[in-house]
């Protein structure tokens, strides 16, 4: 073909259209574009992958493909020559994590601003994708990246000039959140820009948006709820699969299967066709993730937070690739001495620890990729932080590795994308340093399919420093010094300092005419000069109209400046002190505890021993405890060789205390309070093992707490019962061997009496409508087993769909998990009794059951426990009755009788809770005891493992400093399974060197913050002092409550609806 | 058993009821009562052994091991038993509120922020089923605080006597001290990652600060208003926030203010000290950091809860259970109160163990009973007729199987200015009624 040159007009088109060289569809107006599309990328070092660099080397490029490169390649003929000496060629970078080209709507909620007050606002569903969907908005896996995408120059640009090339751009809200994209940054159509569609299933543990104006809450309100919705739609993508075969099979006798466009997008997930990029929002969702992943073998990645280094083993382990953020958060402020005490050591630990995650992960051997994503300005911070994470010891290879090869071989594209070899597409991106040690190190420009990507930064020439002039028809100084940037420029000689302006291509300024031997010091003389990396050719013109010329070359060489500034940095570096690359206490901040494994032996001697069992109360006794269990209980017992020895003289011993209601240690809502029944959302997915409460209740004398959910419900959610086993994951909470548990709630929480004028219509509204509500699940759970049984005795064709909700309903009818039932009344007690009695319901323990004492007689008819409060009464209408001596009468009633906290503080003295039986209707004081040792062990089904201290049981147990029941005890030492959790003297240690640590991090953050005295080096960080943040407020109440009556609002917020304060007060009753 | 039920007005949808016990009051003391053989804590002296204490027309006129007993007493042998003063609450809204989650039983709180006149010897309700509760543990006397949202004013309180036909006989002060919610002090929020919004340390000062001046002003204007009054020659129009704001002013009546962290107490202190008013802090888990300052200035404290979690993650377990002790330690006055868990006093009745859980953390024990009965007493300006047993003072006192800090300790019998308390509350009424369901054949 014969090339035309018509330069001039070529640029105009170039300009609003780009060249057409690869095949499209798109019919050709006007004329015909066919720029050759070969270079010769000349002298640069080229960084071919995260291994391999060679120096002085050429890059052949032709028709968006790499052809071949290396020091002794020659450019090709027919090649455009890029003389790039002096630069270093990356593979294009690979955000492996973005929105690029998604509308508003499908990017992440901002996070509240922390300055705000009031309600948080309203928030709109994610916009859907039209056809046939799944029935909750939050499920839209079929949603899909391409069909939303818009490029976005500006956008564009901003990553350009980080230097990426490659972006995977996700929808950022929902549950399933839809398909991801693989795009080239190419400033060109998604025909042209997508390297890989369908790249991932994107998913998060997103909650339903906030509605204050809908009547109702919207499903799921909770953390549990989603991770429910998640494990359901995954079945239901499998009911599908099987209903469409045996549909196959059987046409003409089934109806035809429903149309769902979300299920069918969910098959190449179930089927291991593709993976799911999870993000995990904290330390604790990995688990999660991981969780889910095993119960339906599907492929995942993880999109990290910043807080992976706190779980590198695990994640180690789980062999997940993780996409991580450099969201390092900012120096915290704590130039006020009250307010600093409101930061924990934990966040503090973070702020120092957190630039050091990805060299940790690194040499844990995680494989990661690193994106934007999560910063807030990634303008400054990208790179800024990069090399944050480079002096913390990530080496160059590992970072850019997860800007390369590791996001190319997570997106399957490895074949194409993220090292500059030949074949691969032509993505490179050239930086005038290195990026990721050198500060003024820039990208300059960027390679992408072939094309090449224009930076100004790459045009910029920098003429700051001292030039030498000399002048023709003129008498000028003979050297100056250039400072500042475009307008705000100055040439400095001697002691004037004349106003200059720096353009991409020229410099202006002006003197007067004596400074350039003239006579008069009034009248000004104009100066021009062209740049030149090297020199400056200037001209100029007296006040007279006089021209003048003059030239100027550098006196230091740009070189010498860079490296200059790289020693700047380095010597910066010496003195910013690196953490010990080292997390071995667990969790993070105050409290945290070393790995501990039981003793072999620990004899406990000369101790008063309450076993709440049929020994009694044993004076002067001893407790041997092997391998993690009682081995043996007398006097004089013999310490085995090696065995602890504890004298406890003077002390008293008892049972670990259990706490058969709890709501402590559960992550992001107590309560799914999106459906009126919500069976099957489980505690066991959302255990908060670092929530302080745990540790404070084990220096309570607490070891063992049933995790319910909250009474929102009349069928709540699963339980979980845990040990607090302080130190360690979530997994390992478990109680395992615990009777399967459910929540189901009465009176005026379910009806919601007490949630506010916006919930009126929810059904039930009234104790009558709790009856039929249950009687109508259990009949609809009875249905689907009978459903079941006919498809698998062959009796029907058409698989039934998996249903987690009446399946977990099905459970309780079969006797397999029992009801723990918050109830008050005394009706509403009969009436479930009858019911439980009806459908041979197994009752573990009526909780709260205030009113107990009036209808004992119906509890012990069903062999249900009694879980009540020592003395709470006269909160709301329903608890007007309550007594303090409901525990004593139903206990001599012959109800199995536990006292319970419902409270992370009450939860801290069940020992005292347990004396007020005694005060109230006169227990003995053993008996007071059991009802906070063996009896909630009965109700929980975890007797055979804990509850009193005999022979075979778990080595759970407290040393008190005196009498339990006695208000001025307290514990010395809190045992669970032979490990010692909680220790007075340890603790009192753990305080000094925690605060040491705080005291330290506290005056490194002063010293950052230029609070102090300043030095000279400090200044140059000045600029880091504007960004000083700090984030979100702890939650508020809003503004237009009034905080007297916040205990209400609060009750709202915290015991009906999903938020729960993990740290806080946990009322739920 | 007679039971007088009230139901009270059905409307626009929301049912309220009420109940009216029928416990009766006990009438005024007409013999002397001479209780003998007990072991008598008086508190402001010495625990005397087998020692008697004689009180008529409501007042104590005799302590000690040989007090001379009138021919017309009523001799009660307390062989083995304990005689205390009566447990003084120092912190609740007894009276101002019966069920809290239902609105029409809610008299606590006035709408607007300058209730410096709202009264709550108004509104208490002689006849709540909270008061018998409470008195059956041994408290008999409260102060009734009206509550205010952040940075308000609240109301008058009242201190009363948990026994009498009526508030006016109750009263042992209608109009004790004027309730102020002290601003919440900014805290730094802990930072998450992600591209959260700069948190604006200079806003939320000033937020704060605004806060503060508004009481400020309020404070000014009263000033300004008694001056007026004082000085000027034109009777002054009425206004019923300065005119109850006045007593305050002139140091006639304390100004209790409530307040959270540590920089909200240091604030209230200086604002305090400047506006030259008889400050009394109601305040919890962090007095204890600003003791050297509370001691210097003479300032002190209501401590309203022992018995809860550390404010912060960080903090000790028993951070807050030390606050007393620590205190005690720097020669701060104080009282304990039972905080309890938002405005509800249900549980009035636990005051005790939230002084026993101090003393379970390094208070002397004889402190923690004097952090709920002298100590309380002499910070409300009643010490000249409760909190102690001396004779001169009311004969406001229990009598107890033991030490009445302990759970499993007994109150046996009571008495308020003489007056014989009954014991029974809607508790023990509903206890009597349903063991009787048990029993019948």
């Amino acid at each position: 073909m014969k090339k035309r040159l018509f330069h001039c007009l070529s640029l105009a088109i170039v300009f609003s259209a780009p060249t057409f060289a690869r095949e499209t569809t798109v019919p050709v107006e006007g004329l015909h574009q066919n720029t050759p599309r070969v270079h010769a990328l000349v002298g640069a070092t080229v960084v071919v992958s995260p291994d391999k660099t060679i120096e002085n080397a050429t890059v052949v490029i032709r028709d968006g493909l790499i052809e071949s490169v290396g020091a002794n390649v020659d450019a090709p003929a027919d090649a455009r020559i890029w003389n790039v000496e002096g630069k270093i060629l990356y593979p294009g970078f690979i955000d492996a994590y973005t929105h690029f080209g998604m509308p508003a709507g499908l990017t992440p909620n901002k996070p509240r601003d922390p300055n705000a007050s009031g309600p948080a606002p309203a928030r709109a569903n994610p916009p859907a994708q039209s056809g046939p969907a799944y029935w909750n908005p939050l499920i839209t896996p079929e949603r899909d990246a391409a069909e939303f995408f818009k490029s976005n120059a500006k956008d564009a640009e901003k990553l350009n000039d980080l230097g990426f090339a490659t972006v995977a751009t996700f929808p950022g809200r929902g549950i399933f959140r839809g398909q991801g994209a693989l795009v080239n940054l190419n400033g060109k159509s998604l025909n042209e820009s997508s390297v890989d569609l369908k790249i991932a299933q994107h998913v998060g543990f997103d909650l339903a948006p906030n509605r204050p104006d809908q009547k109702s809450a919207p499903y799921p309100s909770s953390l549990m709820g989603s991770i429910a919705l998640i494990r359901q739609a995954l079945y239901d993508a499998q009911w599908q699969k099987d209903f469409t075969k045996a549909y196959e099979k059987n046409p003409k006798t089934l109806e035809r299967p429903v149309e769902n466009f979300a299920l069918s997008e969910l098959q190449p997930l179930i089927n291991n066709d593709q993976f799911a990029l999870f993000h995990a929002a904290d330390e604790l969702d990995y688990n999660r993730i991981a969780n889910i992943a095993e119960e339906f073998s599907i492929d995942f990645a993880i999109l990290g937070n910043g807080y992976e280094y706190r779980r590198a083993n695990y994640l180690e382990e789980s062999g997940a690739t993780l996409v991580l953020p450099l969201a390092f958060p900012n120096t915290p402020v704590v130039d006020r001495y009250t307010q600093t005490l409101d930061l924990s050591l934990e966040q503090l630990q973070h702020w120092e620890f957190a630039p050091s995650n990805l060299a940790f992960l690194a040499d844990k051997g995680v494989t990661f990729c690193i994106t934007t994503h999560a910063l807030s300005d990634p303008a400054k911070e990208f790179w800024s932080r990069m090399r944050d994470a480079v002096k913390r010891g990530l080496s160059e290879s590992q970072a850019l590795a997860a800007l390369t090869t590791r996001p190319a071989t997570l997106y399957g594209t490895e074949n194409r994308l993220g090292t500059i070899e030949a074949g691969k597409i032509a993505n490179i991106t050239i930086a005038s340093g290195n990026l990721f040690t050198n500060a003024k190190a820039k990208v300059a420009a960027l390679w992408i399919d072939g094309d090449y990507i224009d930076k100004k930064t790459a045009r910029t020439i920098d003429i700051k420093g001292e030039w030498t002039f000399e002048w023709k028809g003129a008498t000028g100084f003979e050297t100056a010094k250039i400072t500042g940037d475009g307008a705000k420029a100055t040439v400095q000689f001697g002691d004037t300092k004349a106003p200059a302006t720096v353009s991409e291509k020229e410099l202006l300024f002006s003197v007067f005419d004596s400074d350039l031997g003239g006579k008069s010091d009034t009248d000004i003389a104009r100066l021009q000069a062209y740049i030149s990396p090297t020199q400056l050719t200037g001209s100029g013109f007296r006040s007279d109209g006089t021209p003048f010329s003059w030239t100027a070359t550098r006196n230091d060489s740009a070189d010498t400046e860079k490296e200059e500034s790289e020693n700047g940095e380095s010597k910066k570096q010496d003195s910013d002190s690196i953490p010990e690359l080292a997390f071995d206490r667990y969790p993070a901040g105050a409290f945290g505890v070393a790995r501990r494994e039981a003793s072999d032996a620990v004899l406990v001697a000369n101790a008063t021993i309450w076993t709440s069992g049929p020994d009694g109360v044993l004076e002067n006794a001893d407790l041997l405890v092997r391998k993690g269990k009682i081995d043996k209980i007398g006097r004089n017992l013999k310490a085995p060789r090696g065995a602890l020895e504890i004298d406890a003289a003077g002390k008293h011993v008892t049972a670990g205390l259990i706490d058969a209601h709890s709501h402590m240690a559960m992550s992001r809502g107590v309560n799914e309070s999106g459906s009126a029944i919500s069976v099957e959302v489980r505690a066991a997915d959302i255990i908060n093992p670092v929530n302080i409460n745990i540790y404070r209740q084990l220096a309570g004398g607490l070891t063992t707490a049933n995790l319910l959910h909250g009474s929102a419900n009349p069928m709540g959610g699963q339980s979980q019962v845990i040990k607090l086993r302080w130190g360690e994951d979530a997994d390992a909470f478990k109680l395992q061997g615990a009777r399967p548990g459910v929540k189901f709630a009465l009176g005026e929480n379910v009806k919601q009496s007490n949630w506010g004028d916006r919930y009126t219509t929810r059904y039930p509204q009234t104790r009558m409508g709790v009856e039929q509500f249950m009687e109508s699940h259990f009949s609809a759970a009875a249905d689907y087993e009978r459903d079941w049984n006919d498809y698998r005795s062959g009796k029907t064709k058409a698989p039934p769909r998996k249903n987690i909700r009446l399946e977990a309903a099905l459970e309780i009818l079969r006797g397999e998990r029992d009801v723990h039932i918050h109830s008050y009344r005394q009706d509403e007690i009969l009436m479930f009794a009858r019911m439980a009695q009806r459908l041979d319901l197994k009752v573990a323990a009526f909780q709260h059951i205030l009113e107990g004492y009036k209808v004992a007689d119906a509890m012990v008819d069903i062999n249900a426990g009694g879980s009540t409060f020592s003395d709470w009464w006269a909160y709301k209408f329903e608890v007007y009755d309550a007594i303090p001596y409901n525990g004593a009468m139903m206990h001599r009633a012959g109800v199995l009788t536990s006292f319970n906290s419902d409270n992370a503080e009450l939860a801290t003295r069940m020992n005292t809770e347990a004396a007020k039986a005694v005060k109230y209707g006169g227990l003995s004081e053993e008996e007071a005891l059991n009802f906070v040792t063996i009896n909630p062990a009965i109700q929980l089904g975890i007797d055979h493992r804990v509850g009193s201290i005999e022979a075979g049981k778990d080595a759970d147990f407290v040393i008190w400093n005196e009498h339990p029941l006695s208000t001025y005890a307290s514990v010395e030492q809190t045992w669970v399974d032979g490990i010692r959790r909680f220790d007075s003297s340890e603790h009192a240690d753990q305080l000094v060197a925690d605060q040491q640590e705080r005291d330290a991090l506290i005056q490194k953050a002063l010293a950052k913050q230029n609070k102090g005295p300043k030095s000279k080096a400090d200044e140059d960080s000045e600029s880091e002092k504007e960004n000083t943040l700090h984030a979100q407020q702890s939650p508020e109440l809003p503004a237009n409550v009034n905080p007297a009556l916040a205990w209400i609002y609060s009750a709202a917020i915290h015991h009906y609806s999903c938020s729960a304060n993990e740290e806080g007060h946990n009322h739920n009753h | 058993m007679k039971r007088t039920i009230a139901i009270i007005s059905i409307a626009a949808g929301l049912a309220s009821a009420t109940y009216a016990h029928d416990i009766v009051p006990g009438p005024k003391q007409t013999a002397p009562i001479a209780l003998t053989n007990a072991t008598i804590h008086t508190v402001s002296g010495d625990v005397l052994q087998s020692a008697g204490l004689i009180f008529d027309e409501g007042k104590i006129t005799a302590i000690g091991p040989r007090a001379d007993i009138p021919a017309d007493a009523r001799v009660i042998d307390l062989e083995g038993k304990h005689v205390y003063p009566g447990l003084i609450s120092s912190n609740s809204t007894l009276g101002l509120v019966e069920i809290n989650a239902v609105r029409a039983t809610r008299d606590y709180a006035e709408s607007g922020s300058l209730n410096i006149n709202a009264r709550s010897a108004a509104a208490i309700h002689p006849d709540s089923e909270l008061i018998p509760v409470t008195r059956a543990n041994g408290v008999l006397i409260s102060h009734v605080l009206p509550q205010a949202g952040l940075g308000q004013f609240g109301g008058t309180s009242s201190i009363i006597a948990l026994e009498g036909w009526t508030i006016e006989e109750m009263a042992l002060e209608t109009d004790a001290g004027i309730h102020i919610r002290w601003p919440r002090a900014p805290s730094v929020p802990g930072f998450r990652s992600g591209n959260t919004p700069p948190y604006n340390a200079e806003k939320a000062n000033e937020k704060y600060y605004e806060s503060i001046r508004k009481i400020e002003n309020a404070f000014a204007d009263g000033r300004a208003f008694l001056k007026a009054k004082e000085n000027g020659e034109e009777p002054l129009d009425v206004d019923l926030h300065w005119e109850a704001l006045i007593p305050a002013l002139r140091r006639e009546m304390p100004v209790f203010v409530n307040t959270t962290s540590i920089r909200e107490i240091r604030d209230a202190v200086q604002w305090a000290t400047q506006e030259d008013i008889d400050l009394v802090l109601i305040t919890g888990t962090d007095a204890w950091r600003v003791a050297d300052t509370l001691a210097a200035n003479d300032i002190p404290v209501i401590i309203n809860q022992v018995q809860s979690l550390p404010r912060r993650r960080w903090e000790s377990y028993d951070t807050v259970f030390k606050n007393a002790s620590l205190l005690h330690e720097k020669g701060v006055r104080f009282a304990i109160a039972f905080g309890g868990s938002g405005p509800t006093s249900s549980n009035e009745r636990n005051l005790p163990y939230e002084a026993a859980k101090a003393a379970a953390h390094g208070l002397p024990k004889a402190e923690a009973l004097k952090a709920i009965t002298l100590y309380p007493a002499q910070i409300l300006g009643i010490d000249d007729r409760v909190g102690s047993l001396e004779v001169g003072k009311h004969a406001t006192l229990i009598v107890t199987d033991g030490d009445p800090l302990d759970i499993r300790t007994q109150v046996l019998s009571a008495f308020v200015g003489g007056r014989e308390v009954d014991l029974s509350s809607r508790h023990t009424q509903l206890r009597d009624k349903y063991e009787k369901k048990y029993a019948q054949p």
